[in-house]
This record gives structure tokens, sequence and C-alpha cells, in this order.
């Protein structure tokens, strides 16, 4: 689980018109990782007609803007078969023609939500108006010297607005603003200038709003008018519901039909920038896990009816920076792996640190956050939302089992010490040692993550860096030489002729290698080595007395519990039931979330950054992808 | 850092970043080097020899200088405050107005996707519209509709109005620029009490100047638009062409009168130029002048960045003329023309020059 599986570089040659067949076949097999990589051999070259992949986009794009007007059903994958340019095609321009009908019904939508808005205006204006004792029938219609105009405009225009209209006499009141639209009445003499104003009206988005016949009558009838406006555009929105609805029912079949003809033309347009070709002849290359070759030659075999050729080799040295890494593929350790994803992915032939970070996370969480019931608590919630957290409850499964594990060492629960007999100690009996174990850890640590540092080098080959790089052989020579004469001199009051050999070769040793690596004047040689060893020095202590906080936010979390059943303790039963509950709340959510921060920052910058170079590429397999419903 | 260490770091950032400007004279130089030689010296000798059409080779070069001026640009915001930022974004968001005109007229002339794509330019996300949804639209009508949902909204829905009255391709783009500048002056006011506002207010005030009497001239006197239809069109800039300047000069029925009531400098620099194209250079040479002279004696980090920004694509939209000249092989007085270091004239005296 921690090497990386061994890949091989795959050349599939074959007939160009056999290109579909290949690339839903190896998109079955979910093993085939396209390298788009420009072949060394010049006659081949890539595929010039895009037609199936112009054809795929536009249709895809237009199943995606379906999908968001009307459910689109999940493709029907019991039959795995080719999908030829004319099928594709035939779909295309169906979905072309379903999307204009969709494309109708949103933009009746549109206009309905326009009007409801305009009913708003008008309902709000004339609201406004009937504080004001104005005839406003008399606005209506035309006039012999006059010309008023009532509506609607964006804020934003209102003001360039009023200066062009007054270029063209005409004068523009505003009288109201609400929700970005001022409401506002222009007045102007009727006559000459009429274009030159709808021009600059239409420019400014202006809209008129409507006003009702018989505003003389009686507020209750223009209400009533109002009112079966609005009646009249809930029942247009009814129809259109309907219509859509209907729209679904009779696209059903074949949107399912063009659902699956794009599942399955897929692989092939995402194979496409891995395929050279050469009149009949086509090659594709991409990268397989070595185990799962057979299986996909003999998939190739069973399935295709021309001959093909299929070679495969070891990745050269050269090539190893494009090589996948295939990810650890195991549920209980999917959301660590998710967390290192997070930091990056690693490079081919590099360890994968997923397992070593489950562990050691696991370890650092449960015993800075070691309580019986504070675990039980995460694992319990992280249980009941398994559906919300998806992947990710078993994180909270593990975090809060180990928190349950350190629990029973320190006999905690919910802060109290006596429920249960500590299999070893609470971490507030002996502090002392409880910082020498963390500062053990810590080493412990840092030696394992170099050590993973110098495997990592030697296995891109890169011998020299192993060995004198930062974290390389030299590096963890000086350190072992460092925590050895540290621990003599704790334990005998001596640092030790050999331990001071150690430490001291070490860095003479780094010294040298960077003195004669070094292109610099000879002054400013001088200073940067002195720098850089005194860096490597101070960069070690300060990492090993980084882990510290292990211990530290281990009796941390014991003091706040203390500090949670003292303030309990002096209060009456309702208040000490109440400071119990919410006290181990707090400390849950506060601690929980501090720990976990500081777990991840250990993780990352004291072993991440050491040993994992992180800038490998995933391996990602072609395969048949299936959409949910609905977006 | 707090904001007078952020304006230290920007002032030194740019006081470093100045010393690559053209100094006087080192155009009139390029402008007497070959292909190779513009190549070498502006590091895209490896694009020009590609094996590609001259027309690739253009658009390589113009997408090269255009990511060299905005990876500059993302340097030099990086140590900004939100509103310095988002002036500074809202200047190079031109760009992807570019990138939106390209897909509206695309979408409207029906163009051949791979075509559309080919006439985009790659931007950094930070001035980036989302192109891919926005290409999977089929019209122009749908494209603004989409764009209604993002920072353009009002941009989007007007343009869409106005396109959904008129059906044509000019008062759409027209919006979009007049909505550019009117983002820019917005922003400029928004810095109210802002130390870099009043060199701000020069600065983004010279580029509103520089469009409004373009325009103002443009469609006033050459489309023949009313006086209140002119003024719409035009925004008030926090410089020189303020609103009531603009209601006054939109008035004035002469292209004459019109540089007469000008405020100096403009009238001074105005009043034999003779035609648009001229107007153009002049107007060009004016709100360089004014970057120049925020970039040497202003003393907001923010405004000098800007200025630097103004002048540093003068710059390279120059080296991208004198090579576009080049791979066209146009006559001489054509790029020099092009690049600003001759007059405009008019076009049988442009033949007898060459």
């Amino acid at each position: 689980m921690l090497t990386p599986q061994p890949m091989k570089h795959v050349r599939i040659l074959a007939l160009r018109e056999d290109l579909p067949l290949i690339s839903l076949a190896l998109a079955e097999t979910e093993s085939f990782h396209p390298d788009p990589r420009q072949t060394e051999d010049e006659k081949l070259a890539p595929l010039v007609d895009c037609s199936y992949q112009k054809e795929y986009q536009q249709a895809r794009s237009r199943l995606d803007k379906i999908r968001q007007v009307i459910e689109v059903p999940e493709a029907d994958m019991s039959e795995i078969r080719v999908v030829g340019l004319d099928e594709l095609t035939e779909v295309n321009a169906w979905l072309g023609e379903a999307w204009e009908s969709c494309l109708r019904h949103q933009e009746a939508g549109r206009e309905l939500d326009e009007r409801t808005r305009l009913l708003e205006e008008q309902e709000t204006a004339l609201a406004n108006f009937a504080e004001l004792n104005v005839d406003l029938g008399s606005l209506r219609g035309e006039k012999r010297f006059l010309d008023f105009y009532v509506g609607v405009v964006p804020r934003e225009n209102v003001r360039r607005l009023e200066g062009a209209l007054g270029l063209a006499g005409h004068l523009l009141f505003k009288y109201m603003e609400r929700e970005g639209i001022a409401h506002v009445v222009i007045v102007g003499p009727t006559g000459t200038r009429e274009a030159e104003l709808g021009s600059v009206l239409s420019a400014a988005g202006f809209q008129a709003v409507p006003l009702p016949h018989g505003l003389d009558d009686s507020p209750g009838a223009i209400q009533a008018e109002l009112k079966q406006r609005r009646a009249t555009i809930e029942a247009e929105q009814a129809e259109l519901d309907q219509a859509v609805a209907a729209c679904e029912v009779a696209f059903r079949d074949e949107l399912v039909r063009a659902e699956t003809v794009l599942t399955l033309a897929e692989p092939f347009v995402t194979l496409d920038p891995a395929i050279r070709s050469s009149g009949n002849l086509a090659a594709i290359a991409g990268w397989v896990p070595a185990r799962a070759l057979p299986a996909l030659e003999k998939r190739l075999a069973d399935s295709m009816t021309h001959p093909f050729s299929l070679e495969s080799r070891r990745p050269t040295e050269d090539e190893r920076p494009q090589v996948p890494s295939v990810p650890v593929r195991s549920r209980l350790l999917a959301p660590f792996a998710m967390l290192v994803k997070q930091y990056g992915v690693p490079r081919y032939g590099e360890v994968d640190p997923t397992l070593l970070f489950t562990i050691t996370f696991l370890v650092m969480f449960g015993s800075m956050f070691g309580d019986v019931g504070h675990g039980a608590v995460l694992a319990v919630l992280a249980w009941v939302f398994r559906r919300k957290l998806g992947r990710f409850y078993v994180f909270g499964l593990l975090a809060g089992g180990s928190s349950i594990l350190f629990g029973f060492l320190f006999g905690s629960v919910f802060g109290y010490k006596t429920l249960i007999p500590a299999i070893w100690m609470s971490p507030l009996y002996n502090p002392v040692l409880m910082l020498q174990l963390a500062l053990g850890w810590g080493a412990l640590f840092l030696t394992l993550a170099c050590v993973l540092t110098i495997y990592n080098r030697f296995a891109v080959r890169a011998h020299m860096a192993a060995v004198f790089g930062p974290h390389g052989v030299v590096n963890l020579t000086f350190y072992l030489g460092l925590i050895w004469g540290a621990v003599s001199l704790v334990t005998t009051g001596q640092f030790g002729l050999v331990q001071a050999l150690l430490t001291g070769g070490a860095l003479a040793a780094l010294a040298g290698y960077n003195w004669f690596h070094m292109q610099a004047p000879i002054g400013e040689k001088i200073l940067m080595v002195l720098i850089e060893t005194l860096e490597t020095v101070i960069g070690y202590l300060s990492n090993t007395l980084s882990f510290l906080r292990v211990a530290a936010f281990s009796i941390n979390h014991v003091a706040l519990m203390i500090a949670v059943l003292t303030l309990a303790g002096m209060l009456g039963t309702v208040g000490h039931v109440l400071m119990v509950i919410f006290g181990n709340i707090f400390v849950i959510v506060l601690e929980g979330v501090i720990v976990t921060i500081q777990v991840m920052r250990l993780q990352y910058f004291e072993g991440f950054s050491r040993y994992f170079s992180a800038d490998g590429r995933e391996f990602a397999p072609l395969r048949l992808r299936r959409r949910a419903p609905a977006a | 850092m707090n904001r007078f260490a952020n304006d230290a770091y920007l002032n030194t950032r740019v006081a470093v970043k100045a010393t690559e400007l053209f100094r006087p004279g080192d155009l009139a130089r390029h402008a007497q080097l070959s292909l190779q030689e513009l190549g070498q010296k502006f590091h895209l000798g490896s694009i020009l020899e590609e094996p590609v059409s001259d027309y690739v080779k253009s658009r390589a070069v113009e997408q090269a200088l255009i990511q060299l001026l905005l990876s500059e640009l993302q340097i030099l915001i990086r140590p900004m405050g939100v509103d310095e930022r988002g002036l500074v974004l809202a200047w190079a968001r031109k760009y992807a107005l570019f990138n939106l005109k390209t897909l509206l007229r695309g979408k409207i002339r029906n163009l051949d996707a791979q075509e559309i794509r080919d006439n985009l330019y790659d931007l950094p996300p930070e001035v980036r519209l989302a192109n891919e949804e926005l290409f999977r639209t089929e019209s122009a009508v749908e494209l603004l509709r989409c764009l209604e949902s993002g920072p353009l909204s009002l941009l989007a829905r007007q343009a869409r109005e106005i396109y959904e009255q008129r059906q044509e391709a000019f008062a759409l783009e027209a919006a979009i620029d007049q909505r550019y500048y009117a983002e820019l002056a917005r922003r400029v006011n928004r810095l109210e009490g802002h130390p870099a506002q009043r060199q701000m207010r020069m600065l983004v005030g010279s580029l509103v100047d520089r469009a409004d009497i373009l325009w103002l001239i443009r469609f006033r006197f050459a489309y023949a638009l009313s006086a209140s239809e002119t003024f719409y069109q035009l925004v008030p800039s926090p410089h020189l062409m303020h609103r009531q300047r603009l209601l006054e000069l939109v008035a004035l029925d002469d292209q004459t009168k019109v540089i007469a009531a000008l405020p100096d400098p403009l009238r001074e620099l105005l009043t034999d130029a003779g035609n648009l194209m001229e107007t153009q250079r002049r107007m060009a040479q004016y709100s360089n002048g004014i970057a120049t002279d925020v970039l040497r004696r202003g003393t907001s980090g923010v405004a000098r960045a800007l200025a630097y920004l103004i002048l540093r694509e003068e710059n390279l939209r120059a080296v991208f003329s004198l090579i576009q000249g080049r791979l066209l092989n146009l006559p001489e007085p054509y790029v020099e023309l092009a690049v600003g270091l001759r007059p405009a004239i008019c076009v049988h005296r442009w033949q007898d020059a060459a």
C-alpha cells in the first residue's frame, strides 16, 4: 500500500475506423490513462477531422442546457455499443430542436416573470399616486401639447437619461425608487422629436408602466383589474408548467437515447488528444497499471474484429514525471486520501503517504483529544450524518474511535476521571513525561520523514540529492547524532564524543557540499554556507520542539474539562447539569477544530514538506461516466 | 502589511518595472528593426520562427503580449486593497470585453465554433469571463441571458434589450463600451477620501475624456445622431469632460465649435487635428502624457501602478503593430502611422508618402 503500483506505457496500433470501438473497450476496463504527448514517429499526426468531437461537444452542451429546464433521465447502459458519427449527428440535430423548444419555454417563463415584475411596479406606482390629488386618467392617451411617459428605468441610468431628455426638451421626475429600479414621469412638448426620444428611452432601458383604464373608478375597481391581470399571469404560468411537463414526457425516450449515445461516445472524445494517425492507421498511447494489462489486452482481443497490435514497456527515467500514480483505493483510507490530495499527488515511484498519514493522524488526534465520551460523540455524529458527509464519515468514525481508545488509556469520560479506571494515566498526572513522549514522537516522526525522503530520492534516481540534499542521508545522520547527544546529555550529563563527531561531521559534509555547489563570490559563499548550516541546526531543533504541541493539547484537553467540572461544581443541580452539557459541547467543538488543525499542520509542514514532492499526476482512466438524472 | 507598507512596496515594484518602459526615441529606433530583431528584442523569437501562417503568428504574438501585460498586472495588484484592486481589474476587464464582443459577433454571424474560439484571448482568472459557459450558447440573446446571471448582469440586460429591439451589433458594442468606462468612472468616485483619488481621477479621467471626445465627434457628426442620443452614449468623466461640459458640447452643431469649446489643454491639442484618426492619435498622446506624469510625480502606489500598466499597454501595442507591419510587409509610413510616429493625414497623402 505504501509503494506505487507499477505502470506500463502502452501503444495500440489499429485501423482508424476501429477507434470508437477501441475507446469504448478501454473505457470499460477503467485502466487506461491517455498519454497526449507527441509521438516520436513523425509520420503519425494528431487527428485532423474533428467532426466527431465537434458534434459531441455541441450535443453535450445542448443536453446540459436542456437539463437546466427539464429532467434528463439516466442513460440506458444495458447494451454497450459503438456510436458512429451518423448517429451522433442525428442525436445532435434532435437535441438542437429540443433545446430550441426548451429555450422557448424558458423565454416564456422569463417573459411571465417580467410581466409579474412590471405588474408589481404598477401596483406600487398606483399606491404612490393614490396619495396625490391628481387625475391620473388625464395622463393616459395622446395630448395636444404635452407628452407624458410613466414608467420605470434602472437606477443607474436616471441621471444620464435626465440629461439626454433635457437636450430633447423633456423633463424627467423621479418619484420613487425600489430595488434598483426608479419610477419616473417624463413630460415634454408633443411633436417632432418622438423618434429621437424613443431611441434614448430604449437605450436607457425605460419600460412604460401602463396606466389602467378607469383610473377615475373607485380604488376597488382598479384593484380588481390588477387582480384580474395577476390571475391571468398565474393561469399562463400554470399553462407553461403544464407545457414543460408535457415536453418532459414527450422528450423522455429521446432524451434517454441522447444521454446513452453521448455517454457511449464520450470515451472516444476524451481519448482524442492521445490519438495519432496516418492514413487508415491510428495509434493510441497511454498508461496502464501493469497488473491490469492482461485484462485490457484480453478485452481488446474479444471486442476487435480487425487486427491490432499492442506494445507495452516500462516507463523510462526521463518520462517518470509524466507517469500517473494510482491512488490508494480503500474505503477506510478514502477520506485521508482526500486530505493528502489537498496537498498534492505523489510522483510515480515515490511512497504514497496515505497509510502513514492515516496512522500518524489518528495517533496524534487521539492523544490530543483523548476522551471516551467526546470520541463517542464524534463517532455517533459521523454515523448519524453519514449520508451528508459521504465518504468523509469514515474520517469521523476513525477519529472518534481513536479518541475513545486514548480515553480508555487516560481514564476519561466527558472529563470525569472516576467513571472508568485509566489503563495508563491521565496526561495531567505527569506532564513532564507527556512532554518527553511528545518530543520522542516528534523525533521518530521526523526520522521517518527523512527516511521516506531518502527512499523517494533514491527511487527517482536522484542519488546526490538523497545523500546531500535537504533531509537526505547527511541531514539524517546529523539529526540522529543530535538526538543521541541530547539524550546522553540528559541522562549522563555529557554530549558524548561519538555523538559530537557524528553531528559535527555531518554538518561539515553538508557545508562542504554547499561550498562546492554554490556559484558566488567568496564572501557571499562563506556567508551562505554559514547561514545554511545554521538553518539546518535551528530547523531540526524547532521542528522537533513543534511536536510539544501534541502533549500540550493533551494536557489542555484535561485542564479544560477540569475547569468545566469545577464551574459545574459551584452551581446547583440544574446549573451543574447544564454546565456539564454545554461545557462538553464547547470543548468538543472548540478543541475538536483546533486539534484537527494542529494535526494537519504537523502533517503538512513537518511531514509532507520533507518527503512528499506532491507534483505527480493522478491516474485518471478512461471510463464510461454515468450522470445523475437531473441537474 | 499595513497600507503604508503596501504603498511603499508597490512604489518600489512600479519604480523597478518602469525601467522597462520605452524612453523618448525608443519607438522610432524599434521601428527601424527587422522582424527577427524585433523578435529577439522582445523575446518573441520562438513564436516568429514557428512554421505557421502569418495570421497565426500575429495572433500568437498578440496573445503573448497580452499575457505579459496581465501577468505584470497580477503581480502589481497583490498588495492592493479591495477597492484599488477592483479599479485596476476593472481597467483590465477590457480584454474580457474584447472576448465578449468576439463571442457576440461570432454568434450574430453564426460563425464556426472553432473560428470563434481561435479569436478569443486566453486571460487570467481575475479578468476572465466564464468563456466556456458563454461559448456553449447558440445565439447572441442566449449569450447575453447567460451573462445576466454574472457580475455583468446590468450591462448584459441592457445590451440584450437593445439587441432585441434593434438587432444590430453596433448598439450592442456601444453599450458594452459605454458600460466599461462608466464602471471605471464609478470606481474612481468610490475612492472618496482615498489618498490615490486625485491622481486616479486624472488618470482614469483622461481615459474617459479620450473616449468621450472620439465618441462625441463620431456619433454627433459622423453618424449624425441627435444631441440627446449622443449625450446618452457618453460617460461623465471624473476629469475634464464632466457632465455639464458634455451637455454643452453635444448641443453644438458643428465640429469646429465643439473643438473650440473644449477646455485646455484639449482645445489646443485638437484645434488643427483635421480628422478623426489624428484626433485619436493626439488623444492617445494626451492620456499617455497624464499617465507619464502620474508615474513620475505621483505619490500613490496604486495610481502609479495603473499609470505604469497604461503606458506598458501602449508600448506593447506599438510592438505588436511593428511586428504585424513586418509580417504583412506594409510600407514604412503605414507602420509609423499605426504606432503614432507620424500624424494621420488623409488617404491620398499616405499613398504619396508610401
